[in-house]
């Protein structure tokens, strides 16, 4: 609620006069402790200095700004992607390393797949003359709010400090697409942005992975809690807490008894023994119809970083395989990640919200189907397996309960900061075709937006371009043995995973010439910019589908 | 003097803006038009290749190109030249998806012609934004007859009749000529099977049991066997009706032979499921493919007397050496001729909404080796609307059930089947339409 005040202040008072009155009303910014200090890299034969600037702003968020020598003018505003905000104990799969075991508040610079990266990419825009800042948000989760309010203070802050700046663009990826999106929507501040396999909103991102969780625990293990966690009702109350490490254990369970049953019979592999709910009519499908259904109804992609939903083994198989076992195998691979995400993420929501915020009470799942069910009708055995499928979670279903959400807490998902569509600056959207975490239906959906707020007199045309990474057309690999075999790197164009740094020096340049003439590259510059890469496209026609969530 | 020289130079500026006006005016309309120039048009045909559907349906792409390059040899068509570029999507969706996307992003293809498949089109459609880019999807090889909802795929043309038509048709002959004997339906449990099965209810037909219905892909020996040993045991002479493919046909024919089972039962395979050429070559014994009773729109590729038949096989043998000439290859062929009578009655100045209304004016007179009417309009997608009754000897041969050809016309709702007295245009001089 503070935070919701304060951004309310910060809107009206930097769009009547941005910098100086800011600065004026929050002196305490310029008070914070500032560190900076010289120093610079070996670029081939030249020294590039730059000078970096750390800190923390008022509300505790960590900032870092480098400044090189020779400045051109502008800055990169970047934003990371989402933290969690929960810390898990070591868990096989979820948390391993024990990444997730520590709070995350360093800022970060630049997009990149590693820290090494992220440098990487930094370092050549500073060599380029131009500066770049991040801020690490004092709060992790699903902060968007806390996050704008960050990067607003810290540009603010690097105004302040390097009257020279005179454009600032922003970038981010996942949750930090969505915050820079809203960023560069509302306050005026922003001169142009390029949003990396964007976020939805708070609202359709956990409704997408409570869909999926509520139909793992009503198909596959009745005993996950999934939603309505015990609120705690004090600082050493872990109930709600251990209901979650009680669920990401179940989830594995579920997780591993299906992977090994279809590695056993990929044709007919069997339900696990958890899935006390279904009656054994219900069993004589084969499980991965069960998964294929499960991601089709929740909107989730139909490829994955192995599968492709297309190849098959050589043999007998080779077709049956493509059609009806590897998309299965693809949800299931995505599902794996995308579910600790949304459980998690889940649980954070309603530590945030007070309660459940997931609502499928009046949900028509059978309605989400689709032409799905004609696409993929062999992949989900038949029109009268989909059938039974789809009555069992009909919401008459008594052994298939529904969840309801409480009230204010869906308001409070509601009201988290969004963007809306009413692009006012160039912006750029880079996203995978095949991710699971953010499906491509987030993008239509800005689209969709843009093009209603255009329609309304709210946005201009020609500010949004929209840039697409496909997989190649086809890509499992299959071992002798016939098992498919994992690609040490994700898989282009699928998964939630960061651009190479070639890709991503592409959109900082395209993202740079935006910033600086006010509009965005050509459709034809842009394809230009990217013609060596087979795996980017960009076609204005090309429509992915929207969520159910959205729909 | 100063006045003249503005004067002369506004006159000049003029001549030279009139100049390039006309120029621009007299520039072809399809300058803009994707897939067209001058000497070429670009077709994409996106299909199976490889995978078992290729075995069926391999040979199309190829039959297809070989038709346009007689037509290129002979002039194309209004001195363009007809490419068709072919991507092998191996009967799935998600393959027709991407590939279809390749044809119209990479490829720059100014139409699609005879994508096969209901599930790998539906997908394909919507994946490759063909609504949205308008592009024409002609002559489609799937009966499904949700691709008659123009409103959902508003560029999209089907050449086959659809499968609820087949079905009341079948229901018709079966009524009219196994009356009082039980009935039978193992049908594939998607759109294709679903479509069939209400097709037999619209027309009034109960089977004796709940259709057998099984997933695509599923059917397997002892599932077959399986089947049959259960319906052995009705009495009398049941008709089998099978709505499936071809190489499902030939595993339940086979599972037949195994238990015994073969004249049992009356055979009655629908019109994808009948090809006898995949039959015998998926191991059916010819005496088993003997008396298979099918549904047909097409005449048998085996009969040469046919004028379409006998030009098609010739074109064939030019231009598509070492391929049999078989009904993939008849089909193909005369799907590639209709395309080329839409584009020539598309006119010299091919847009990609000019074909579409060129189909649906004048593509019900097309000339086609059908031996049913074509009933494009611009309300009805739909290609061929009805079948004939034939039977296949152990050659493989589809002759006429019964001796006299007869055909029937209907259509895929309430309406009745009818004995139809249509009589195809004549085949085009050589094989080359002339129309306009």
């Amino acid at each position: 609620m503070k935070n919701l005040k304060l951004k309310k202040g910060l809107t009206a008072l930097i769009t009547a006069a941005l910098v100086a009155t800011f600065t004026a009303v929050i002196p305490s910014t310029a008070n914070a402790a500032d560190s900076c200090s010289n120093t610079g890299f070996i670029d081939g034969a030249k020294y590039v200095a730059f000078q970096k600037c750390t800190g923390t702003d008022d509300n505790g968020s960590k900032y870092e700004i480098r400044m090189p020598a020779k400045f051109n003018g502008m800055l990169y505003l970047y934003s990371h992607g989402i933290r969690n905000q929960v810390l898990l104990p070591l868990i096989p799969v979820v948390n391993p390393t024990g990444t997730y075991s520590k709070p995350r508040s360093e800022p970060e610079v630049a997009p990149g797949r590693t820290t090494a990266d992220q440098e990487l990419i930094a370092e050549t825009l500073l060599k380029q003359g131009y500066a770049v800042a991040g801020a690490g948000v004092q709060v992790n989760g699903w902060s968007v709010p806390e996050a704008i309010e960050a990067n607003m203070l810290l540009v603010v802050k690097a105004k302040d400090m390097f009257p020279k700046i005179n454009k600032v663009v922003s970038w981010g990826d996942s949750l930090g697409g969505h915050i820079s999106q809203s960023l560069s929507e509302q306050y005026g501040i922003i001169d142009a942005a390029a949003n990396l396999h964007l976020a939805g909103s708070a609202a359709n991102q956990y409704s997408y992975a409570n869909d999926v969780l509520w139909m793992y625990k009503t198909l596959f293990d009745p005993t996950i809690k999934g939603n309505g966690y015990t609120q705690p009702v004090s600082a050493t109350d872990t109930r709600g807490y251990m209901e979650l490490i009680g669920d990401i254990g179940k989830l594995l369970t579920v997780l591993n008894a299906l992977g090994t049953a279809i590695k056993t019979n990929p044709t007919a592999p069997v339900w696990p023994e958890t899935a006390t709910n279904v009656p054994d009519a219900l069993k004589a499908i084969p499980v991965r119809s069960a998964i294929l259904l499960i991601g089709l109804l929740a909107g989730m992609p139909t490829q994955s970083t192995t599968y492709d939903a297309s190849s098959g083994p050589a043999g007998p198989l080779e077709t049956t395989f493509g059609a009806a076992i590897s998309p299965a195998l693809a949800i299931l691979e995505n599902t794996s990640t995308a579910l600790a995400l949304g459980v998690i993420g889940n649980y954070d929501a309603e530590m945030r919200c007070g309660g459940s915020i997931f609502d499928n009470t009046a949900t028509d799942y059978s309605a989400r189907l689709g032409d799905n069910g004609t696409i993929f009708a062999a992949g989900l055995s038949g029109k009268t397996s989909t059938a039974g499928m789809l009555l069992f979670l009909n919401r008459l279903n008594p052994a298939a309960p529904r969840v309801a959400a409480s009230a204010a807490a869906v308001a409070c998902i509601n009201n988290q900061a969004a963007y809306t569509g009413k692009i006012t600056v160039p912006t750029i959207t880079v996203s995978q075709t095949a991710d699971q975490i953010t499906p491509a239906g987030y993008v239509q959906k800005l689209k969709n937006q843009y093009e209603a707020a255009i329609s309304n007199g709210d946005a201009k045309p020609g500010l949004l371009l929209n840039i697409w990474n496909k997989p190649p057309d086809s890509y499992t690999e299959f071992a002798a043995t016939g098992a498919a075999v994992t690609p040490t790197e994700p898989t282009t164009g699928t998964s939630h995973y960061m651009y190479t740094n070639d890709q991503i020096l592409v959109i900082a340049k395209l993202l740079a010439s935006a910033g600086k003439s006010g509009k965005l590259p050509s459709v034809a510059t842009a394809k230009s910019a990217l013609k060596n890469d087979s795996s980017m496209f960009i076609d204005p026609l090309f429509t992915p589908e929207l969520m159910p969530q959205d729909k | 003097m100063i006045r003249n020289k503005s004067m002369r130079r506004a006159s000049l500026v003029s001549a030279i803006v009139a100049t390039g006006a006309m120029v621009l005016s007299t520039l072809p309309a399809q300058a803009a038009t994707p897939g067209v120039t001058a000497t070429e048009i670009k077709l994409g045909i996106s299909s199976p290749l490889t995978g078992s559907a290729g075995l069926s349906y391999g040979k199309v792409p190829g039959a297809m190109k070989a038709y346009f390059n007689y037509i290129n040899a002979n002039g194309g068509v209004y001195g363009r030249k007809i490419t068709l570029i072919s991507r092998d999507d191996k009967y799935l969706p998600t393959a027709a998806a991407t590939q279809t996307t390749n044809l119209i992003l990479k490829d720059n293809v100014f139409a699609l012609v005879g994508a096969l498949g209901t599930a790998t089109h539906s997908k394909a459609y919507k994946a490759a934004a063909l609504a949205k880019n308008n592009v024409p999807d002609l002559f489609i090889n799937t009966g499904f007859s949700g691709f008659t909802d123009q409103t959902k795929y508003p560029t999209t043309f089907m050449v086959l009749p659809t499968y609820a038509m087949e079905a009341k048709v079948i229901a018709k002959a079966i009524k009219d000529n196994f009356a009082g004997q039980a009935s039978f339906l193992i049908a594939q449990d998607d759109e294709f099977g679903t479509d069939g099965v209400a097709g037999f209810k619209t027309a009034g037909h109960t089977f004796t049991l709940a259709p057998i219905l099984y997933p695509q892909g599923s059917m397997t020996s002892a599932r077959a066997e399986a089947a049959l040993t259960g319906l052995s045991a009705v009495p009398g002479k049941p008709v089998v009706v099978l709505f499936g493919t071809t190489d499902v046909t030939a595993t339940i024919l086979k599972a037949a032979e195994k238990l015994a089972l073969t004249t049992k039962f009356t055979w009655y395979a629908g019109s994808v499921g009948a090809d006898a050429n995949t039959l015998l070559a998926l191991g059916v014994k010819p005496t088993t493919v003997n008396g298979v009773i099918s549904a047909s729109f097409m005449p048998d590729a085996k009969d040469l007397t046919d004028p379409y038949v006998k030009q098609f096989a010739d074109i064939n043998t030019k231009y598509n050496k070492g391929i049999t000439f078989d009904n993939y290859v008849l089909a193909a062929m005369n799907s590639a001729m209709l395309t080329v009578q839409a584009l020539r009655a598309a006119g010299k100045d091919l847009t990609r909404a000019g074909i579409m209304s060129a189909i649906e004016a004048k593509g019900s007179t097309f000339a086609s080796a059908g031996l049913v009417p074509l009933g494009y309009s611009a309300t009805s997608r739909i290609g061929y609307n009805g079948y004939w009754v034939s039977q296949l000897n152990e050659k493989g041969e589809g002759k006429p059930y019964g001796g006299k050809l007869v055909i029937y016309t209907t259509d895929s709702g309430a309406g009745a089947v009818e004995v139809s007295t249509f009589v195809r245009p004549t085949m085009p001089k050589n094989g080359i339409p002339t129309n306009s």
